[in-house]
């Protein structure tokens, strides 16, 4: 970019600018590049025509769904019902526990690990960091090393197994302002109140560590027995920063016995078991 | 003035020392064990009818009595306050004068056998306290064992068969559990065992100073750090990689009675009474439990597993033993895999005989299916391996990783190892075409991913170029 590129009067080693000079310059160059770009944008903005956008999403589609079926169909089966050839995958817990984790269907169209609040679609950003990060621990590979539209295309072909993105629309994302006193011990210890109130210990265990006295019959909306999280691991499947873990409190986890808190906590409270949380997990100093 | 105060300190300092002078006499003079002797003599009284009772009674010595064991190095001073071990009369009494429960001391008596030989504890203290050493913050090397893991002292002399015989079976239980729940697979024992984990020769003579105590909750001593060690290895040692073998509470006990009869020493000969029998030669079943189960469990499902950090292939899986026949066992077993947790379990390694090993690929080969996968038909690797690359990183990659390592959150095992190198191209071939059943290793030839035997060729020649990278990938 020769935006910033100026020439100045070398001497004795020095280079030295004259400010006035440089500004003027600026102005002129940044001139001339504004009335390139304006009509370039104009250009760009004219609106094609209806066939044209039919033909590229066909097109997306098809990419999509060579990818889907090279990269995704041996675990989500080719017909996104989560019923590939991998079948059922093992996982031993350090404590000897032994989780059956199964790959998600993809044809009710329910997502865990969302921005948007419960019982919306997630919106594309969403999908698109799940195949772009994975989701380690249940194993789902990370794709980001497939080029950018390789995984747009997944991310239309995604969405084209359930039959929720034609009568819906995604909401929009919950915004997420962390405070500063997150995680600062008189928040932790609110956090601790929040958590004893709101019964989070019959699930996740008094001590957050998953063994709750409910924590042996519960099962997803698929039918499969899932686990509550063991804060002792100090992994969450979302990711472990302090906004995930507001984004699993906020938008909850559909399909799975963790509700949203939205509606139910107010937002500081929130954030205070999200200090509680961390300190769970071991997160804080 | 000062003259006076000077006076004054003296006085109060003299009369202060004097009092204590006194009172550390006195002490001397009443240890616990008189007072004990004293209540014990009452109620000797009060409880003898005969004559001779009575007398004996009478006659009790007020002064320390102990028994002197030159053969075993000891002195016990135990008899100075369980007075009545070897009184009948004291049957219901209460501890300490309560006699000894069983029969033992007919064939045990104490003037020959004493009491710590069995107990544990300081023979030599003269105070309950000592003697015992049992406190939280006790610093004694031998605390008192608990009853409920005295069964190991008996293994110092008699041999398990002998002591089952007799109702003492606890140790002969907690082997059991030894050898069912694989300790040996990390453990080794008089040099035999896996590598992983610490040896356990003479674990049960190691003085308390051995154990980390800084978790422990109980009493600070060797057994309670066992018991607890066996509930919960990581609370106890945070950076342990003992696999939990989900025990019960009793099984945590009879596990640490058996361990604690692993010891360094050896009782005198003329005290041993241990037959020398014919041992038995253990099955390929045993061998598999005592060897492999504690990491491949039964064997039918792969699971990735935490500790590990590494997926754990299923060995029992009949398309695996299939295509490996009993030499390629053989070898899997004695060379293990490098850079996994699979180390070898040759002689000079593990010390498992070629005999041994023979027993344990004998009982894996019981599970193998009598009809033999397709061959593939190749004798040599002549695939195009530019081509099995690309094939290999939009296949194979997602699982086994493109370094082809294996590790963290990755499905797939390790193909980084001089086994996958040298293995028989059959072996691996068909491996690829047929896959693993019970494990995410799908078939990638026509029953499944349909890739041709072409692409499989090339991808099993890249796969074998494969150089292990510095360090294996977390």
């Amino acid at each position: 970019m020769t935006l910033f590129a100026f020439r100045g009067v070398k001497s004795h080693g020095w280079t030295f600018y004259d400010p006035i000079n440089i500004m003027s310059k600026f102005f002129i160059k940044l001139i001339f590049i504004t009335a390139l770009i304006i009509p370039m944008v104009f250009l760009c903005a004219v609106p094609s025509s209806a066939q044209d956008d039919e033909e590229d999403y066909e097109a997306v589609l098809e990419l999509g769904q060579k990818v889907y079926e090279v990269r995704c169909a041996l675990c989500h089966g080719v017909k996104g019902d989560g019923k590939g050839i991998v079948g059922v995958i093992r996982r031993a817990e350090k404590i000897g526990r032994v989780i059956e984790t199964h790959a998600r269907d993809l044809t009710l169209g329910l997502f865990r690990f969302r921005t948007t609040p419960t019982g919306c679609l997630p919106d594309d950003e969403d999908l698109m960091n799940i195949i772009s990060r994975g989701i380690l621990i249940s194993f789902m590979p990370s794709h980001e090393k497939l080029p950018l539209v390789e995984r747009e295309a997944l991310v239309e072909y995604v969405k084209f197994f359930s039959g929720r993105w034609e009568e819906e629309d995604p909401c929009d994302p919950i915004e997420v302002r962390k405070p500063d006193w997150v995680g600062s011990r008189v928040s932790v210890d609110k956090g601790e109140e929040v958590y004893r109130a709101m019964k989070c210990g019959e699930c996740h265990g008094y001590e957050g560590k998953g063994d709750g006295p409910k924590s042996n019959d519960i099962f997803d909306d698929w039918g499969k027995r899932i686990v509550p999280f063991n804060f002792a691991t100090g992994e969450l499947k979302r990711g472990s920063s302090a906004e995930n873990i507001y984004f699993t409190f906020t938008t909850g986890l559909d399909g799975t016995g963790m509700p949203s808190y939205e509606d139910s906590l107010e937002e500081e409270d929130r954030w205070h078991l999200v200090s509680y949380t961390l300190k769970l997990m071991n997160k804080l100093n | 003035m000062y003259q006076r105060f000077y006076t004054a300190l003296l006085i109060v300092s003299s009369v202060a020392l004097f009092i204590f002078t006194l009172m550390a006499g006195y002490r001397e003079i009443t240890p616990d064990y008189k007072s004990y002797k004293s209540e014990y003599r009452d109620l000797f009284r009060s409880k003898a009818t005969g004559e001779f009772m009575k007398k004996k009674a009478e006659s009790i010595d007020f002064s320390v009595q102990q028994v002197y064991l030159g053969k075993l190095n000891r002195i016990d001073r135990c008899i100075n306050c369980h007075l009545g071990v070897e009184n009948p009369l004291m049957e219901d009494a209460e501890v300490p004068f309560k006699m000894h429960s069983g029969n033992y001391l007919e064939t045990h008596p104490v003037a020959e056998f004493g009491c710590t030989v069995c107990h544990y504890g300081q023979g030599r203290a003269t105070n309950a306290e000592d003697a015992h050493g049992t406190d939280r913050e006790t610093h004694w090397d031998w605390p008192i064992l608990p009853l409920k893991y005295i069964d190991s002292a008996c293994a110092q002399c008699h041999d398990q068969e002998m002591l089952a015989e007799n109702g003492a079976d606890r140790v002969l239980r907690g082997e059991k559990q030894f050898v069912e729940k694989g300790c040996r697979g990390c453990h080794k024992v008089n040099g035999i065992g896996g590598v992983l984990g610490k040896a356990l020769d003479g674990i049960g003579t190691q003085p308390r100073a051995y154990f980390p105590m800084r978790y422990v909750q109980g009493d600070k001593t060797a057994y309670t750090w066992l018991k607890e060690h066996f509930d919960d290895p990581r609370s106890i040692v945070p950076e342990s990689e003992m696999r939990i073998v989900l025990l019960k509470d009793e099984d945590a006990d009879l596990l640490t009675t058996y361990i604690l009869t692993i010891r360094a020493d050896e009782m005198p000969r003329d005290y041993r009474r241990i037959r020398t029998g014919t041992q038995e030669v253990p099955g390929g079943e045993e061998l598999y439990k005592m060897y492999c189960i504690a990491c491949h469990t039964t064997g039918k499902y792969s699971v990735y597993d935490e500790i590990f950090k590494r997926t754990i292939p299923a060995i029992m899986n009949p398309t695996f033993l299939r295509v490996a026949d009993d030499n390629q066992l053989r070898r899997f077993i004695e060379d293990g895999r490098a850079n996994t947790q699979m180390t070898d379990w040759k002689e000079d390694a593990a010390g498992l005989t070629d005999d041994e090993i023979g027993r344990i690929v004998e009982f894996l080969a019981k599970s193998r299916p009598a009809k033999r996968g397709k061959l593939f038909g190749r004798s040599i690797f002549d695939g195009d391996t530019a081509r099995g690359r690309d094939i290999y990183e939009t296949r194979c990659a997602l699982c086994h990783g493109e370094d082809g390592m294996g590790g963290k959150n990755r499905l797939g095992i390790s193909l980084v190892t001089p086994v996958v190198k040298e293995a028989d191209p059959e072996f691996l071939l068909q491996t690829v075409r047929d896959g693993r059943e019970g494990t995410p290793m799908i078939p990638f030839g026509s029953s499944g991913i349909n890739l041709s035997d072409q692409d499989i060729l090339d991808v099993v020649g890249y796969v074998r170029t494969i150089k292990p990278t510095a360090s294996p990938k977390e």
